[in-house]
């Protein structure tokens, strides 16, 4: 029940792909109060944000790994970087695995950072996810 | 025609307790570090924060608005540095970001962001790299 640097490497595969909708690229918009027109209509794109959430089933995935025992309500977001091959777009199939790439150990706080690799459901890549989580396993 | 030193147009968004609720549904990202005081305060926290990637959907803004196309975005990354504190109140708090080029080279245009609540930056390391022609 712990995450220490032999947890590098571990890979966890969204159990489903993610069909991006136009209308849910349009709550996103609207949710990050976002105007711009390319996110809207049959031919939207999604905001460049949106991949994050792409990856939310890989992660939850992780999260749900009991030998890591980690905690959603002991994590604090550190850092966040994505890498995009092309914009995703209403209408996509999306595959999303996430890799433990880094572990560190700072007292109660783990810093762990992951890769999520977004792709079609064919193995083309649409983009990359780099996060950084920080996890206090303190008592509180 | 971009240039290193060119400045965008800056921008000012507000956060309420509201903003947080519409996108934790929206993302699915119900950490209760985003609705509930008491979790904020159990991790040590202030109080109530926006998401991190609420803050960093708002800050590329300045980048999207400002290319004729969003999808000429390749890269873009940022840290989390300061929590955004979004108190329970109707005014709730005022981020403003701004960006400037910082590099321009092989159809790539490098732009650094700055997002500050307060007197405070609370993105670090923000940048975007866009496709320029």
């Amino acid at each position: 029940m712990t995450i220490d640097a032999t947890m590098v490497g571990r890979s966890y595969t969204a159990a489903e792909s993610y069909q991006v909708g136009r209308e849910k690229i349009r709550e996103f918009a609207a949710a990050i109060g976002d105007p711009n027109p390319a996110y809207t209509g049959d031919d939207a794109v999604a905001p460049p944000t949106f991949a994050f959430m792409l990856g939310s089933r890989a992660l939850e995935q992780l999260l749900n790994d009991e030998e890591l025992g980690l905690r959603l309500d002991r994590i604090v977001h550190g850092a966040q970087k994505f890498s995009y091959t092309r914009p995703i777009k209403a209408g996509d199939d999306i595959a999303a695995t996430a890799t433990i790439t880094t572990v560190r150990k700072a007292g109660d706080v783990e810093v762990i950072m992951y890769e999520t690799a977004l792709t079609t459901v064919d193995g083309d890549p649409i983009a990359t996810s780099t996060s950084t989580i920080s996890h206090n396993r303190g008592e509180s | 025609m971009i240039e290193v030193g060119t400045e965008l147009p800056p921008l000012t968004v507000t956060f309420r307790r509201e903003d947080l609720v519409r996108y934790a549904g929206a993302s699915g990202d119900f950490n209760p570090i985003h609705w509930s005081d008491r979790m904020a305060g159990a991790l040590g926290l202030p109080g109530v924060i926006a998401h991190g990637m609420l803050t960093m959907a708002s800050a590329v803004r300045v980048v999207t608005d400002w290319i004729p196309d969003p999808a000429d975005l390749l890269e873009y990354g940022v840290r989390f540095t300061k929590p955004v504190v979004v108190p329970d109140d109707d005014k709730g708090v005022n981020v403003t970001f701004s960006a400037k080029v910082d590099k321009v080279a092989d159809g790539r245009a490098e732009i650094d962001i700055t997002a500050v609540a307060g007197e405070e930056k609370v993105l670090g390391r923000a940048r975007a790299v866009v496709r320029v022609q």
